[in-house]
């Protein structure tokens, strides 16, 4: 059934004419207005998904921003030798070149990873905008929302 | 007792060993940029709300990637990083740390989510999704509080460069000396060219005033290095080398601060960067949800480029002034007013030309304009869009609402001009007051509101009340007092130590999302369409370019509102 999701997406990397494999006909069978938007319960399959690579991102994170400081903490000495070649004290580079290098990383990483989910599921942003361009932009010039 | 330096009131707010006078070169090049900046506001002037607040909904990856870049690096990027890992060692970090991280948690849980709701500004997204024109109204006004808070920090700076390229013109103005005659000049210059242009201008003239600082930055970085024998071409990793040789005050952990302090002001940072309006809103202006997403990952790109490069100015600047004018730790040590412009600074006493230090002073300028710009107009648009026609006057015409907007711009001016003739803190801890705000108030909000579709208007109004009444007591305790002379700062020492007003969103932020969650659960749930329009921000599905979840939610699908 569409709730297995647990499944290796090697079936579902077709995308062309939209038949995109079991996700893809999850998707389609999926009332995303219907299904209730909750963080520590998804109740879809693709939020199921996508909350997997938020939840692994996030712990990776957490590791990255605090691990050093709290490891800085807790073993001072080891912590603030210094680095062989770079010459940094070790708790020094992990904290102003790795942190934000960190968080660099897994934001290419998350949308990367977004995106093939897009794909797993046939979903297509390109068709939809170039229609969407046409069609809505004349409900720019009317009132401010209501 | 914060880590971060507080400028006693009494000192002069003049930067000692800075070369003040008027130079002809560096002063052609800032106004040359000046006008730049007008030249670009007024050629994409906009007469009509949805170009002024959210650029026609247009803006493409790169671009709005360096919009996110120039937006974010503030006076206090340029400036005040490096000065505070100068003169607060290792717990200067937590700036780089706070202001770079917090993308990722905004790109996992709110990037595309916004881009999908799709409304105009901040305020917007919580008076809608709670129903509730008190939530509108109170976020309005912490949208505003924001902007106040943020931009007095962004004058001290452009003040203290503008020293450096203009000269001191104390007495010009009766009473005011020559800091604070410029942060009248450098005011006056940023607020004409916003009311001139809106957000299309700003976000036009964002993307030319990231290429301005971030290549001033990095070429200052760059000469400094190479002229003095500090490195050759990656001065960002070779400065590691140098730390050993600027005394344990610059590198030694939690000497200035306690690891509670640095793992507080960093959490604050960080949900902060989630929660402020002038980031919020970048999200609404991309075309696609796909674009909000790639955007965030150029945008952390672009702003890195600079917090890789900052503490190695620091290091260069703290070894520079060490050697030319006197040791920079111990007493008296280098004053906070030098730290500020250490980036200036370090490139003056490398002796390198006039042009070229003026040039590394103008990126100083159109770091701090392109923040005000971007902080104004959140803040403008709080009041004319969210107060003005949401709630006064909900049948005002365009050209009311436009004026009404670029007059909270002159206001926003005029009280940010004020505060900033006796700034309270350093610039860094100015604009770290903002983001606490931001973090616990509207980051919350937020993030409840889009991840718990139960999240309701009393408990979104209990949480934001909570939020500003916790954020506004450390703020009693440690800034109020510095604006009255009969008090001293901090009243309570405890408080200060365990909620600082720098890193107070650590304890508020806990605390409002258990009230919001707690109040939510024993009053009513929301309305279907409600919760229908928080599904429909999460959906997959790809939707137009020019519509929000609302629309999809009331004209698609089945009859709306079944409850």
């Amino acid at each position: 059934m569409a709730d297995n999701t647990n499944q290796d997406s090697n079936d579902t990397v077709e995308t062309d004419g939209g038949v995109a494999g079991q996700a893809g006909q999850a998707h389609r069978n999926t009332d995303y207005l219907g299904s209730e938007v909750n963080l520590l319960n998804p109740s879809t399959p693709f939020m199921r998904d996508h909350l997997r690579v938020v939840w692994t991102g996030f712990i990776i994170w957490v590791l990255a921003v605090f691990g050093p400081v709290t490891l800085t903490y807790l073993a001072t000495d080891a912590m603030t030798t210094q680095m062989p070649v770079l010459g940094f004290p070790l708790h020094y580079f992990l904290v102003a070149f790795g942190a934000p290098t960190s968080a660099l990383i897994l934001s290419f990483w998350y949308s990367r990873k977004r995106d093939a989910l897009d794909e797993k599921y046939g979903i297509d942003h390109k068709t939809v905008e170039e229609a969407g361009r046409g069609s809505e932009a004349a409900a720019t010039d009317g009132g401010v929302d209501e | 007792m914060t880590g971060v330096p507080i400028v006693p009131l009494q000192e002069s707010l003049l930067p000692e060993s800075l070369n003040i006078s008027f130079k002809l070169l560096p002063a052609i090049l800032v106004l040359g940029m000046l006008g730049l900046f007008l030249a670009i506001g007024f050629v994409f002037r906009v007469a009509d709300t949805e170009d002024m607040w959210v650029a026609g909904r247009s803006i493409g990856n790169v671009e709005n990637g360096m919009a996110i870049g120039a937006n974010w690096m503030s006076a206090a990027s340029y400036l005040g990083m490096a000065a505070s890992i100068a003169l607060a060692g290792f717990y200067g970090l937590v700036f780089v740390v706070g202001w770079t991280t917090g993308y990722f948690i905004l790109l996992i849980f709110l990037a595309a989510q916004l881009r999908r709701f799709g409304k105009y500004t901040a305020p917007d997204f919580v008076g809608d999704r709670f129903n509730s024109d008190t939530a509108r109204a109170i976020a309005a006004v912490t949208t505003f509080l924001i902007g106040f808070v943020y931009a007095i920090g962004q004058a001290k700076g452009m003040a203290l460069v503008g020293l450096y390229v203009f000269g001191d013109y104390g007495g010009i103005i009766p009473g005011l000396d020559g800091y604070q005659v410029m942060v009248v000049f450098m005011m006056a210059i940023t607020v004409g060219y916003l009311t001139l242009s809106g957000m299309l201008g700003a976000t036009k003239n964002q993307a030319v005033q990231y290429v301005i600082l971030i290549s001033a930055f990095l070429l200052g970085l760059f000469v400094v290095g190479y002229t003095n024998g500090y490195s050759t071409v990656l001065p960002q990793m070779e400065y590691g080398m140098l730390i050993s040789e600027l005394g344990s005050e610059f590198s030694e952990p939690f000497v200035t601060s306690s690891y509670y302090l640095w793992i507080a002001t960093t959490f604050s940072l960080i949900v902060g960067t989630c929660g402020l309006p002038h980031v919020l809103v970048r999200f609404y202006t991309v075309e696609s949800e796909r674009t909000a997403r790639w955007s965030t990952v150029w945008g952390l790109f672009f702003i890195c480029l600079l917090y890789w490069s900052a503490p190695a100015f620091a290091a260069f600047g703290t070894d520079l002034y060490s050697s030319n004018v006197r040791p920079t730790y111990g007493d008296p040590g280098m004053a906070s007013a030098a730290s500020e412009v250490i980036v200036v600074l370090a490139a003056q006493l490398s002796n390198l030309p006039q042009w070229f230090v003026g040039f590394v002073a103008a990126g100083g300028i159109a770091a701090a304009i392109a923040t005000v710009a971007g902080l104004f107009i959140a803040g403008s648009s709080a009041i004319s869009h969210d107060i003005y026609t949401n709630i006064v006057n909900e049948d005002a015409t365009q050209r009311q609402q436009i004026l009404v907007g670029r007059l909270s711009i002159v206001a926003l001016g005029a009280l940010t001009t004020l505060a900033a003739l006796n700034p309270a803190s350093s610039i860094a801890a100015l604009v770290g007051y903002a983001f606490a705000l931001a973090g616990s108030v509207l980051f919350p909000m937020f993030f409840i509101g889009m991840w718990w579709e139960n999240a309701n208007r009393q408990g979104a109004l209990a949480g934001m009340t909570t939020g500003l009444v916790g954020w506004s007591i450390p703020m009693i305790n440690e800034i109020v007092p510095t604006y009255m002379s009969s008090l001293e700062a901090p009243l309570s020492a405890g408080l200060a130590q365990w909620m600082p007003a720098i890193g107070s969103a650590l304890i508020t932020l806990p605390i409002v999302f258990a009230v919001t969650i707690i109040v939510s659960l024993v009053t009513a749930e929301p309305d279907m369409e409600t919760k229908r329009v928080v599904r429909q921000c999460h959906s997959p599905e790809p939707m137009g370019q020019h519509r929000t979840a609302e629309d999809v939610v009331t004209d698609g699908g089945e009859t709306p509102a079944d409850d």
